[in-house]
């Protein structure tokens, strides 16, 4: 650097400059504490979120996705040439949509989202269309045929008459037809009908894809205000407390008295007749009911000691109450072969058969057994955890605790239970999903899930 | 701890000729108590010239708390207490609005944000989704198979923790005071460190769509020994040492056995 000062000396016509100091000159040393205050005052304030910030709503998905039921395309056909299409989505994956979704519901291959808005578009679907339980589902390429996998979430046309009016309550799957509930249009109903599950009659050799027909069902005795889809069979629970019925019957699903096919929704006798139901519940052969009392009413298949406790026959066709002495109930959830309660303190009980959350001894029992709480994270530490709602698929299980937290448990068939591993769970596991739990709906083979965001 | 009187000398027997009491010039031999010369102070000099003096779980320059030290065989027993993989309990106090390069209020300044849209709530929930991946963690890491019956019962208890090396994780995590922008965590947690509860706040703060940092980490509890028994820098003379480790070894003694068997 010396040589360098003197050789630019020697170039007398350059005036003198320093090749060191770049710039201004600095403070020398560490900088004092008033200066690091002064700068710290000085730093911009970044705001990310305001005071009124809402949390925001998302949809998540798990399980297999080669029949569509996921709605995420990429996973069936990806978009460039050398990615593999993926089988098993193992971990919750966040679904966009257009709308806030308050209701979704999993099928048997396929998947119903439905949104409380007054849009013209307010239910969608995505999954197997076989028989046309998503409606009819025009294909872009050729304009006269239906699609037989709907890989996004696509529309649903609804033939309301006051569509801007209307909103849609709820919706349910079973293993081929789906049913959708509005608040003031009745029911509406598509898929197959072979066993008059969508409540209309049998027409022999029907064919079921690529139809437009959607059924309306509005006589009942007072508003429908719970749809619930088993196998084959369809249950409406009104506002006044009583069950209709549809579908088909051989083992006694339908509750109707009789082992036959109804077509044409009918109310439900036997132990529940001038009860005032405040829940139904099925999703195999089997279902259950709650009164608004706390007691629980089940009729259906009982192949697996579902309904043990008050008969030996494995075919129930009338309600019958269940005498559990476990304390009020407030929810039921009905599986392919196990059933679950929830009662009134948040303590989940399980009978039936299959992976019934109590390790790998219990495979079954005919009499409820309580899971124990601190499995769902109750601990001396937090004692106001609780669960608040049970849902079943087919041979799993999933429970919501009121912190928002999801716990699932059962087969896991092609990895529906979100876990990120492959091996069945034989006890409540949690599944990671990055916010606030609100709901949650099984299929066999895949979850839906609806979520608030933490902020 | 030299000066304290020590064990009385050992005695021995020994036939010492002594001059017979019957007069005569004979010598005879009587046995005699006497004492052992090689154990005579002046021969083995202070009894303590070193200390063997270990120090148990980790506590950084910045935060203060419960250390636990061994003193000569409480060596061995700290090994035990650390294959133990007991929860240490920690206070965590941090400050909303700022982010440094070091997570704590003394490293360089990194960015400001606002913080006016934080509740009580939503730290609430955040840190309820903190303890239910490590609760996860905590299961997956202990290593044990999750079909088997043994499994589950451990499950129910609350028994299962990682009873080898494992990543740092959290088993209860829940909100103290909550005074913007300050608010205070108290943290239960196995093989962490205190830069790692740092990062915690941090990662809380930017959850919350803001930045946090911390300003004091203090441990309350380390295995079984909890505030009551640390000594403050007044106590540190030999007399309540000694106190301290006799009040503590039957708490020590039965927790190894509990958990090692």
């Amino acid at each position: 650097a010396a040589m360098a000062g003197m050789l630019r000396g020697l170039r007398a016509a350059r005036p003198a400059r320093s090749l060191h100091r770049r710039g201004l000159g600095g403070a020398a040393g560490p900088p004092s504490t008033r200066q690091l205050r002064e700068a710290e005052e000085a730093a911009p304030v970044f705001q990310y979120a305001g005071k009124a910030a809402k949390r925001k709503d998302r949809v998540f998905v798990w399980g297999f996705s080669y029949s569509g039921a996921l709605g995420v395309p990429s996973f069936v056909k990806p978009d460039a040439g050398w990615k593999k299409p993926r089988r098993i989505q193992p971990t919750p994956y966040r679904l966009e949509t257009e709308e806030k979704i308050s209701s979704a519901a999993c099928g048997y291959g396929f998947t119903l989202l439905a949104s409380s808005t007054t849009d013209i578009t307010k239910v969608w679907g995505m999954g197997l269309n076989k028989d046309s339980q998503l409606g009819f589902q025009r294909s872009r390429r050729d304009k006269t045929k239906g699609y037989e996998y709907v890989l996004e979430p696509s529309p649903i046309p609804l033939p309301l008459e006051k569509p801007q009016q209307t909103r849609v309550l709820q919706v349910s799957c079973g293993r081929a037809h789906s049913l959708v509930l509005t608040d003031s249009e009745g029911v509406f109903t598509m898929g197959n009908n072979s066993y008059g599950q969508c409540g209309r009659k049998v027409i022999e050799n029907e064919i079921y894809s690529e139809s437009h027909l959607i059924h309306q069902l509005k006589e009942f005795d007072s508003r429908v205000v719970q749809v619930v889809c088993g196998q084959d069979h369809s249950l409406f629970r009104t506002k006044k407390g009583s069950v209709y019925a549809c579908g088909w019957g051989a083992d006694g699903q339908t509750g109707l008295g009789h082992y036959n096919i109804t077509s044409i929704p009918t109310k439900l006798r036997g132990d529940i007749a001038g009860v005032n139901v405040i829940q139904v519940s099925s999703y195999g052969d089997c279902c259950l009911a709650v009164s608004d009392e706390g007691d629980v009413f089940g009729w259906g298949n009982s192949e697996y000691l579902q309904l043990a406790s008050v008969t030996e026959t494995t075919q129930v066709n009338v309600p019958r109450h269940l005498p559990f002495k476990i304390g009020k109930i407030k929810e039921a959830a009905c599986g392919g072969t196990g059933n679950a309660v929830l009662t009134e303190e948040g303590n989940i009980f399980v009978w039936g058969y299959g992976i019934l959350g109590k390790g790998s001894n219990l495979i079954e029992t005919a009499v409820p057994e309580m899971i124990p709480p601190s499995l769902f994270g109750w601990s001396d530490f937090n004692s106001e955890i609780c669960v608040a709602h049970i849902r079943c698929g087919l041979s799993q299980f999933a429970a919501l605790t009121n912190r928002g937290e999801l716990f699932v448990w059962g087969k896991n068939l092609r990895g529906c239970l979100g876990t990120g591993r492959m091996e069945d769970q034989y006890f409540p596991w949690r599944v990671t999903v990055p916010g606030e739990v609100v709901d949650v709906a099984c299929g066999v083979d895949h979850m839906v899930s609806l979520v608030k965001s933490f902020t | 701890l030299n000066a304290a009187p020590r064990r009385a000398p050992r005695q021995q027997i020994r036939f010492l000729p002594t001059p017979a009491p019957s007069g005569g010039g004979a010598l005879e031999l009587v046995p005699t108590r006497v004492p052992v010369l090689a154990e005579h102070p002046l021969v083995q000099g202070p009894r303590f010239r070193r200390l063997k003096i270990g120090a148990g779980h980790r506590l950084d320059v910045k935060a203060s708390g419960v250390f636990v030290l061994g003193i000569g065989h409480g060596n061995k027993l700290l090994t035990d207490l650390y294959n133990c993989h007991l929860t240490k309990v920690y206070t965590v106090g941090g400050l909303f609005g700022k982010a440094t390069d070091d997570f704590s209020d003394t490293g360089k300044l990194i960015e400001k944000t606002t913080f006016d849209h934080i509740t009580r709530e939503k730290l609430e929930r955040i840190l309820a989704v903190i303890q239910g991946t490590n609760h996860k963690a905590l299961l997956m890491y202990s290593n044990t198979d999750m079909q088997t019956q043994e499994a589950y019962e451990l499950a129910v208890k609350g028994l299962i923790r990682p009873m080898d090396k494992s990543p740092p994780i959290i088993t209860a995590i829940r909100c103290l005071q909550f005074a913007l922008p300050e608010f205070q965590l108290e943290i239960h947690c196995l093989h962490e460190t205190q830069q790692y509860l740092r990062k915690i706040v941090h990662e809380i703060g930017l959850e919350l769509k803001s930045s946090a940092v911390c300003t004091r980490v203090r441990r309350t509890r380390d295995g079984v020994f909890t505030l009551d028994d640390a000594l403050p820098r007044t106590q540190w003379d030999l007399q309540s040492i000694q106190d301290a480790i006799q009040n503590c070894q039957l708490k020590v003694e039965t927790e190894i056995e509990k958990t090692l068997g």
